[in-house]
């Protein structure tokens, strides 16, 4: 919206640029910010466009053409990134695999959003008992080493797309509760919230307007790190063979599928690892950028 | 002088390198370094089912009788000669003066003891197959012993050259299974110096060995380590601290055969078969079950394109296999009911059957992923999802057991004895493993198992397998072959059997 149209001098002295133009500002002078964004962005519209972009459909195996090499290693167009060992067009699987790691970053990352924040703002803004339980409801789940509670789950239930979406939505919450807790017992004790209680706003009023929208940057930063670990940990899962089952795309299936072939073949592995640092990376650039510029002071 | 000096201290340090556990692999220290890619359930070869059980079971004890592996003619082993005296009498004389790696003397007590243990359903033999056609053993002097049968059983001479080993008597009845499992003590060619569960076993050239059909041992030392990742065993290869691998899949020995002048690779067949095996009884608690129908059942049959799964992923040796054993083993008739790779008619089958958009099942495999995988992306193609759940072999053998595996994917070695009722006996008699609880194949199979003429014999496994493929209780694949890949200082000529004899090897 753009800003109104004033005659008076002395207004249009102390006017400088809206909080939004600064904002685009601090955004178009960040690079990390930047590439971050866009690698996601792109890996979010190719895991949409699917279906479109890949050549090949990434179930249908040709043990005839098994373990072709990418074109980059002397091998043809008809399969850009070569072949898997059933002889699958690695790029559709890449393709398809960027919907399930994306899927299951975001999909736990926001069930463990919602299950965090609901603790850690609630300790935080009521204090007493409430912050008690949560407290040690924290230190239960911190004295729990993530992996290893993941893998006995999906050994016990079986691994599958819904039970490691499940698993790591309810497992990683922690940093959640932690940080939207320390968060909140700072905005608490501020004039605004006083003044706002003091006129006689409901708690929830008081909570989702005055009290989130002031901590809700670190929320993003914790967001994004959190995306990036369920991510990893779908990938170790698969590797390990706990997580989705084959025949679904998953990179980190792909890994442990490529492992045995390793010393001979070593871009089966090397094609999807990559692929999966360069995801981790540009949701982690983003989160780290995404603060520096919401940030009240110019870090940046 | 100063040589002496130099042979010392290189003995010295060759000590101490043996001492701190880092042994060195090669011909100058005369030990030979293999790789076991799976752990040992337990070293004593009764409670293991394992293929690495059988080589150590070769290596550490003898049978009575011995085949040998190329001309498969019965030669005495501990046994010198033997006579059915009746139908269900074998009396077999000893040979003397045989010691056991731990000093006391083989005599016909052992023979005994050993068997009349094993017979017991309730000692809990792993393999029970093995062991449950003999009723007892007597002993009639010091050198002469007589092994009853429970039923006439022909296959007898085969099993006692093949997984019926002969233990020491003392020792066994003082220390059980377990206690032979960490330290085995047999006359076989090699004894056991140490074991350590999950990370290697030691053997040594036993000196006293008697003047076995199996040839005297030449290597001192042999170092079998636990290494259950293919690229690590390579790695260890190429780095020269180990000297010898083996089921080594085709990919990887393609590429080493390629590599030229410094290592031996080495395709031999064996009598492994890859099958599928069907929850026909409707054990697993499936509903609907979709595998009590014998209609989808030919239906996975029809969907698997075995000479595909031949040709390009297990190459070699291997050939495709449409009966419940293995080819070359007697009585395997081959003359059965078949079923080509045709997806449409898979299709067409599943609609009949009342599944035209498909069902979902779990598939179990504990062994090659890769080919699982195969074989799960040809079900997918007509229309059978499945949730793909890869166990170890003990897990998956317990569901097995439990009844509460639907479709598995899995393989049967038959412990090498080249007769039928190794594998077909054992998994169509309604024991815990079958699958099909079918009444009219067990009636085949007894008279088969039971019978003292080959003809019959011939004719009635003909018959059960020709029920078995009919009613395709089973979906039959492939049969296996071994990549062996030595270092050049290696001289070793492999069976087509999948037992290494590291008796028959020697340096170059």
């Amino acid at each position: 919206m753009a800003a109104p149209q004033t005659t008076d001098p002395l207004l249009e002295e102390i006017s400088g640029p809206t909080p939004r133009q600064i904002l685009r500002k601090r955004v178009r002078g960040h690079t990390g910010l930047l590439f971050g964004l866009g690698v996601v962005l792109l890996l979010v519209i190719v895991a949409i466009l699917a279906p479109v972009l890949a050549p090949h459909d990434p179930y249908v195996q040709d043990l005839t053409k098994r373990m072709v090499k990418p074109v980059f290693m002397g091998g043809t167009w008809e399969h850009p990134l070569g072949t898997d060992h059933l002889g699958r067009d690695y790029l559709s699987r890449l393709i398809y695999g960027a919907r399930v790691s994306l899927l299951i970053g975001a999909v736990a990352a926001l069930i463990s959003g919602i299950i965090g924040t609901a603790m850690g703002v609630a300790a935080g803004y009521f204090g007493g008992k409430v912050d008690a339980v949560v407290t040690f409801l924290i230190n239960v789940r911190l004295a729990m080493p993530v992996v290893l509670v993941a893998l006995a789950v999906v050994a016990i239930l079986g691994g599958s797309l819904e039970v490691v979406i499940g698993v790591l939505g309810l497992l990683l919450w922690d940093r959640f509760a932690v940080v939207m807790r320390a968060s909140t017992l700072q905005v608490r004790r501020r004039e605004y919230v006083a003044a706002a209680q003091a006129i006689g706003a409901s708690t929830p009023r008081v909570i989702l307007s005055e009290i989130m929208p002031n901590i809700v940057n670190n929320l993003i930063v914790i967001v994004t790190l959190e995306m990036a670990h369920a991510i990893l940990l779908e990938a170790a899962l698969s590797f390990l063979g706990l997580g989705v089952q084959p025949p679904t795309p998953s990179w980190g299936l792909m890994v442990s599928e490529g492992k045995n072939m390793m010393l001979f073949e070593p871009w089966l592995v090397l094609i999807p690892g990559v692929v999966l640092f360069i995801l981790v990376l540009a949701i982690n650039l983003m989160g780290d950028g995404l603060r520096d510029v919401t940030a009240p002071e110019n870090r940046s | 002088m100063k040589a002496v000096f130099l042979k010392s201290t290189a003995m010295a340090l060759a000590m101490s390198v043996a001492a701190t556990g880092a042994a060195l692999a090669d011909k100058a220290n005369d030990t030979l370094s293999v790789a076991f890619t799976k752990e040992l359930e337990n070293v004593d070869s009764f409670f293991n089912s394992s293929r690495e059980g059988v080589v150590m079971q070769r290596a550490v004890w003898d049978g009575l009788i011995y085949r040998d592996p190329i001309t498969n003619e019965y030669t005495g082993n501990l046994a010198t000669e033997w006579e059915w005296i009746d139908d269900k009498t074998l009396e077999l004389k000893l040979r003397e003066g045989v010691k056991f790696h731990n000093g006391a003397d083989f005599t016909a007590d052992d023979v005994v003891a050993t068997v009349n243990f094993v017979a017991k359903e309730e000692n809990g033999v792993k393999t029970q197959r093995n062991v449950n056609w003999m009723e007892k053993a007597e002993k009639i002097d010091d050198f002469t012993v007589r092994i009853t049968t429970k039923d006439v059983f022909p296959a007898a001479i085969e099993f006692l050259s093949g997984p019926v080993s002969i233990y020491p008597a003392d020792y066994y009845a003082e220390v059980g299974p377990s206690g032979m499992g960490l330290k085995p003590v047999g006359t076989g060619p090699y004894k056991v110096v140490e074991v350590v569960p999950g990370q290697h076993f030691v053997l040594e050239k036993y000196e006293g060995y008697h003047d076995s059909p199996k040839g005297q041992p030449t290597i001192q030392n042999i170092d079998i380590r636990t290494i259950p990742d293919v690229n690590t065993q390579l790695a260890e290869l190429f780095s020269g601290t180990l000297d010898m691998i083996w089921q080594v899949p085709s990919d990887q020995a393609e590429k080493m055969a390629a590599m030229g002048d410094r290592f031996t690779v080495l395709n031999e067949s064996t009598m492994r078969v890859g099958y599928l095996s069907m929850d026909a009884a409707g054990r697993s608690g499936m509903d609907p079950n979709p595998f009590t129908d014998v209609k989808v059942r030919r239906a996975v049959n029809h969907a698997i394109d075995r000479q595909a799964l031949v040709d390009n992923l297990l190459k070699g040796k291997s050939q495709v296999v449409s009966t419940a054993c293995f080819p070359s083993q007697f009585g395997c008739a081959q003359d059965v009911t078949s079923y080509e790779y045709d997806p449409e008619k898979a299709k067409a089958l599943l609609a009949e059957a009342g599944y035209p958009d498909g069902f979902s099942t779990e598939l179990y495999a504990y062994r090659d992923r890769e080919y699982a995988e195969a074989v799960s992306s040809y079900l997918n193609a007509v229309g059978i999802q499945t949730d793909f759940k890869l166990l170890q072999y003990s897990a998956l053998r317990e569901l097995n057991m439990k009844g509460e595996v639907p479709l598995a994917f899995l393989t049967w070695g038959s412990f090498s004895v080249n007769d039928a009722s190794a594998m077909v006996s054992q998994f169509f008699k309604h024991g815990s493993l079958d699958d099909a609880q079918d009444d009219q194949t067990k009636e085949f199979l007894d008279i088969a198992d039971s019978s003292t003429d080959p003809d019959t014999r011939i004719e009635n496994y003909r018959k059960a397998l020709q029920r078995i493929a009919d009613q395709a209780y089973w979906a039959p694949m492939f049969s296996y072959n071994t990549n062996y890949v030595m270092t050049k200082e290696v001289d070793y000529t492999p069976t087509a059997d999948e037992v290494l004899r590291f008796t028959n090897m020697s340096w170059n």
